[in-house]
């Protein structure tokens, strides 16, 4: 009985760190993923995206939309660190999972993948609007262009569209180009300019246009040429990566196994750049790519090392800070040359660029202002595609103590010598004046 | 009014200025000496001032106030110690002197003070 407990505390011992396999910010890549479908086929009309996650080390797991017993949380924990969402025609999600709670997961950092299609429900619109991407009002358009649609030799209605209007960012699009058109076919989405968190990440050309493709149009579509997005990205403030695709199929096998020539030119690609496009897109939603954390953040007076609780005016002082980016195993330094650090009391008196060292500490060295007060050391790196870093050290300043200002100042010696001879001068007269006969 | 030129009247208003000058006593005019040296040192300081700008305001102050106030001082001292002054027929030159000592005291405690 007693070999019994010991063998079972022990095995728990040894079997407790395995346990905890998630997310966490020593590492940055999601783990575990849900997978939310319209109806199980899509496991096998989509199984070569699926295949390459899972050889990516996620662990998917495929639910019907609809099935009761769904959830993100259990007794306050998340059970999962992602939520891919391919089920556009979903009228209601099953169990405890409903917009509020897809947004929730989405504020706590977890990354997003919606996908919609032609006739995509309100839920699924309901859930995009949420993270900042209107699509098409009317539920059965789709994106039409007659002068850059792929060439087919079935649907002649002009909404297989191909494209090739890339975000130029290597971050989120990989550093190998994509040669082939990307082709697409559902609807699209418009998104607010003001708004600065979302990416177009695949666009058309000013020929298309979102309208329904079997009735005739009387009056103007509603979205027209370069305000259509097809694919987005949203970066959230706290870092989370949403991804909206306007169209489902364009992730299916069928679509990344098609060869692709665009209309009016003579060039056929043997495969389309789908593939290529979602497997490096989905890198960067699920944090492979363009994390950064900063850490080490140090400042210290020239020639000390450690690190004073204030400074003087006028001192000089030195700041320095690590930063690393998480390549999908592990932290390489990060390698750049345009971090700056603020010197901020409602205004930044000193703004310089930190010089690094390529293995990924940042420093710079700058001589306070003359002036007094609570300043911050501000970091504020936003860079498209990669995190955003946001650090403030508040540290105060004093000016001069009263032993501490110059003793003798050289341009005031000519008055130090009228005072002093003009004692003199006193001295001498009294003498002079007593002694006269 | 008068055939005689403006120029000769200043002319003439000089030396009878200066003769009347050469009869005062020797002593009032090693006084009149002091005190010019002093205003001639306030003088040269604000000349100074005037080209280097006036950075450390407190010691400009302070020196020429040192200049200014030992002059004023000292004419102080003149008007008691001239015997020619029915005013202060009655006070002992000793006292003027002394008084003159100590208030020079006093504006130099305070100059070496606001000096910086």
């Amino acid at each position: 009985m007693r070999k019994f407990w010991v063998i079972f505390v022990a095995s728990i011992s040894i079997l407790l760190p395995f346990l905890c396999n998630s997310f966490s910010p020593e590492i940055p890549t999601d783990r575990r993923v849900l997978v939310l479908l319209d109806d199980l086929a899509i496991k096998s009309s989509h199984s070569s995206y699926f295949n390459s996650l899972k050889s990516r080390g996620f662990d998917l797991d495929f639910k019907l939309a609809d099935d009761p017993k769904i959830a993100l949380q259990r007794y306050g924990q998340y059970l999962y660190d992602a939520l891919i969402l391919f089920c556009p025609s979903v009228e209601r999600f099953g169990g405890s999972i409903d917009v509020a709670s897809i947004i929730n997961f989405v504020d706590s950092g977890h990354d997003l993948i919606v996908a919609a299609d032609v006739n995509a429900s309100d839920l699924i619109r309901e859930v995009a609007t949420e993270c900042g991407v209107d699509f098409d009002e009317d539920p059965s358009a789709m994106v039409i262009d007659h002068i850059r649609y792929a060439v087919s030799e079935t649907e002649g209605d002009h909404t297989l569209i191909a494209s090739d209007d890339l975000i130029k960012s290597d971050v989120i699009l990989g550093s190998k180009k994509i040669t082939a058109p990307v082709l697409f076919q559902g609807i699209g989405h418009s998104l607010n300019p003001v708004n600065s968190l979302v990416l177009k990440v695949l666009s058309t050309s000013p020929s298309a246009y979102s309208a329904n493709p079997k009735s005739k149009l009387s009056t103007p579509p509603s979205l027209m040429g370069s305000e259509i997005s097809l694919v987005s990205v949203v970066q959230a403030r706290n870092n989370a990566r949403i991804l909206i695709s306007g169209s489902l199929s364009m992730i299916s096998n069928r679509f990344f196994r098609s060869g692709v020539q665009k209309a009016g030119s003579t060039t056929k690609h043997e495969k389309s750049g789908n593939e290529q496009f979602f497997t490096e897109l989905s890198k960067w939603v699920f944090h492979e790519r363009g994390h950064l954390k900063a850490v080490n953040v140090k400042h210290h007076k020239v020639g000390e090392t450690d690190e004073p609780a204030l400074y003087r005016i006028n001192d000089e002082l030195v700041y320095s800070l690590e930063i690393y980016e998480w390549s999908g195993s592990s932290w390489e330094p990060y390698v750049a040359d345009n971090v700056q650090v603020q010197f901020y009391m409602m205004s930044p008196y000193v703004l310089k660029t930190l010089s690094n060292d390529k293995k990924g500490l940042y420093s710079t060295s700058f001589k306070v202002p003359d002036v007094y007060g609570v300043f911050q050391f501000k970091v504020e790196y936003q860079k498209l595609g990669y995190t955003s870093l946001s650090l403030a050290k508040q540290i105060p300043v004093r000016p001069y103590r009263h032993n501490e200002y110059e003793r003798f100042i050289p341009t005031a010696y000519p008055y130090y010598g009228a005072a002093f001879s003009t004692m003199a001068g006193f001295f001498i007269f009294s003498f002079v004046h007593l002694y006269n006969k | 009014m008068g055939r005689t030129s403006s120029k000769e009247d200043a002319g003439a208003l000089f030396h009878s200025l200066r003769s009347a000058y050469a009869a005062t006593p020797v002593n009032l005019k090693i006084i009149d000496l002091y005190v010019g040296f002093a205003i001639f040192t306030a003088l040269i300081q604000v000349v100074y001032m005037a080209i280097v700008g006036s950075f450390p305001f407190n010691s400009f102050l302070s020196g020429v106030l040192s200049c200014f106030g030992t002059a004023v001082l000292a004419v102080c001292l003149r008007i008691q110690v001239n015997k020619e002054n029915k005013e202060f027929k009655d006070l002992p030159p000793e006292r003027a002197f002394a008084d003159f000592v100590l208030c020079n005291l006093v504006l130099h405690l305070v100059i070496m003070n606001f000096l910086g």
